[in-house]
């Protein structure tokens, strides 16, 4: 099941908003297709990200995907357990499996992502 | 015909055993072991490393293949070693029986150029002889470079002789160059447990590769958390008790047990007598030849690195080929459009041909086909998913001209490029070529076939 206290991006990431700030994951969809993720690469903290631009790259046995940040911030924390073990994605894409935390720039962006329903049909669309 | 060859290193031995099997009366003066840099200091040593280094890393990833290891392991510095002295010896010992079998006489000792005719060596233990011949051929090879900026002392600062001497495994090593030589010792030693770090004054890591192999090249070397600096020059080094201070144009300072400096290479064209006789060399002392592999001077021949241009094993082989037959009456010239190279990192880089961007330079029209090995069934096999091959073919024949692989035995795979290259064929040869499954060569058919865009393992575009 998907959420329903989370933004979702159209390139299958969410983002999960308290306060200033914005924790940022793929959806269980986006992990379904990769298959098994074998590698994550982690922004490094400080660095700053645009809205729709690349934040990380995921590594599955399939493929090598982008991960496209839907919002735009600096990057305060990033969730090391993934390095060693990126599996956890697969395993709990909205939680134990979050990706990094920004620090929230611009909240009138949220305005441009995909409820839990909307994203339910854009996925059920777009595998059509 | 009496030949005489300085240097017995992949250049020289094979030039005297080809003019020895063209009927000439030869004899080469070495003054360390045959086999030169290739054999003793560089290709084969290292790669008898990356031959133990892959089996730990496959050790550690057992697991994945269904495979339980109850207990320990532990890699052993000296046992390695011991292992290369070994394969070494035998090959050395192969080198001198070839040249026993084919009456090739070999003196040890340095060698100097007195004339075009004569050759005066002095053997280790100071006994001086002086050599008449026909003609001679230069292949005394090169050395690791040294700059004053890193004062080697062959203990903390060390060259790729030295690092494949140690015998304990060092805490943590700063190579400096991210090269070829740089790249394989840092996958080597970062297997082994050592803490590495690579600085690079250009913007990546091999630079001279295609850029797209340089830049997966690098996400892999992080994946193994083998730091890369690029853009950045280590200006000076500093031995101190705690370990060796390295000082960077950007003003970091790096401690280090020991600091690898692979820069490049010096060429072997100093005290062997060529000043004396008019030899003609270029500003980095590189013997000038010309494709017959001759000098300026008739009847002296050089090959191999001592000649400068690119510094392979392979190259100076073949150049040596050239001399041999030129010497011996059977016109040939050295042509260098198809040369394959390989670096021996995990994983394994391979190329032949135009670098993307060479081709973009040279103004030719040409189509890309790429093919990711992770769509293969055997590299999933083997565990061995990451990499790509890339083929480039030209835009109005088709013709290959130009092959990059990283990956999983890239440094075997890229010679069905290469032949298909040598023999002008079009990307269509190799994807209309039956290909046996399951192999990894499916993946050098797969990617001449997306050149069209008509690969079947790739999704829709």
């Amino acid at each position: 099941m998907n959420p329903d206290d989370i933004k979702y991006h159209k390139e299958h990431t969410w983002v999960k908003v308290s306060g200033k700030k914005a924790t940022v994951g793929i959806t269980d969809y986006a992990q379904d297709a990769l298959g098994d993720i074998v590698y994550i690469d982690l922004p490094e903290i400080d660095i700053s990200v645009e809205a729709n631009s690349e934040i990380s790259e995921i590594e599955s046995t399939k493929a090598t995907s982008s991960v496209i940040s839907p919002v735009s911030g600096k990057v305060i924390e990033v969730n090391e357990e993934l390095s060693e073990s990126p599996e956890i994605i697969n395993e709990d894409p909205y939680g134990k499996g979050w990706i990094t935390v920004l620090e929230l720039e611009n909240s009138s962006e949220l305005d441009d992502l995909m409820d839990v329903s909307e994203y339910e049909k854009y996925v059920e669309e777009e595998s059509k | 015909m009496r030949l005489t060859i300085l240097g017995a290193g992949p250049g020289g031995y094979v030039a005297a055993v080809k003019a020895a099997q063209l009927g000439a009366s030869v004899t080469v003066v070495e003054d360390k072991e045959v086999g030169g840099t290739c054999l003793n200091r560089g290709c084969i040593p290292t790669k008898t490393m990356i031959a133990s280094t892959e089996i730990l890393s496959k050790i550690k990833d057992l697991d994945s293949f269904g495979i339980e290891l109850n207990g320990s392991i532990t890699p052993n510095l000296s046992k390695i070693i011991a292992k290369i002295n070994r394969v070494v010896s035998t090959q050395v010992k192969g080198i001198k029986g070839l040249f026993k079998s084919w009456g090739i006489t070999l003196k040890e000792g340095r060698g100097v150029l007195i004339s075009p005719n004569e050759i005066e060596v002095t053997s280790t233990d100071g006994d001086k002889e002086k050599i008449e011949t026909d003609k001679i051929i230069i292949a005394t090879g090169s050395r690791p470079a040294q700059i004053p900026a890193f004062p080697f002392d062959g203990k903390k600062i060390i060259s790729s002789t030295e690092a494949l001497e140690l015998t304990n495994i060092p805490k943590s090593m700063l190579v400096v160059g991210a090269g070829v030589v740089g790249c394989e010792f840092a996958c080597i030693y970062r297997e082994l447990g050592t803490e590495v770090t690579v600085i690079e004054m250009l913007p990546r890591a091999v630079a001279t590769e295609d850029h797209e192999i340089s830049e997966l090249l690098e996400k892999e070397l992080k994946k193994k958390k083998i730091k890369l600096i690029t853009n950045i020059k280590v200006d000076r080094v500093d031995v101190r008790d705690d370990g060796v201070h390295a000082f960077l144009s950007d003003g970091k300072e790096l401690i280090s047990e020991k600091v690898l400096v692979s820069i490049g290479r010096a060429l072997n064209s100093g005290d062997i007598g060529l000043e004396e006789i008019g030899v003609g060399k270029g500003s980095r002392g590189e013997i000038a030849v010309n494709n017959k592999m001759e000098t300026n001077v008739p009847g002296i021949y050089a090959v191999g690195d001592v000649t400068g241009g690119i510094l392979l094993a392979h190259i100076a082989s073949r150049e040596g080929i050239v001399a041999a037959k030129n010497i011996m009456g059977i016109e040939d010239i050295i042509d260098y459009n198809v040369v394959p190279s390989a670096i021996f990192t995990s994983p394994e880089v391979a190329s032949v041909g135009l670098r993307e961007n060479q081709a973009i330079e040279k103004g030719i029209k040409f189509r890309t086909g790429r093919f990711q090995f992770r769509a293969l069934g055997k590299a999933h096999a083997i565990g061995e998913i990451n990499g790509f091959i890339k083929i480039l073919s030209e835009e109005s024949t088709d013709k290959i001209i130009g092959a990059h692989i990283i990956g999983p035995h890239a440094s075997d795979l890229i010679h069905e490029a290469a032949v298909a290259m040598n023999a002008g064929l079009r990307a269509r040869d190799i994807a209309g070529t039956i290909h046996a499954h399951p192999t990894l060569s499916e993946g050098v058919m797969e990617a001449a076939e997306d050149v069209h865009g008509e690969a079947i393992h790739v999704p829709k575009k």
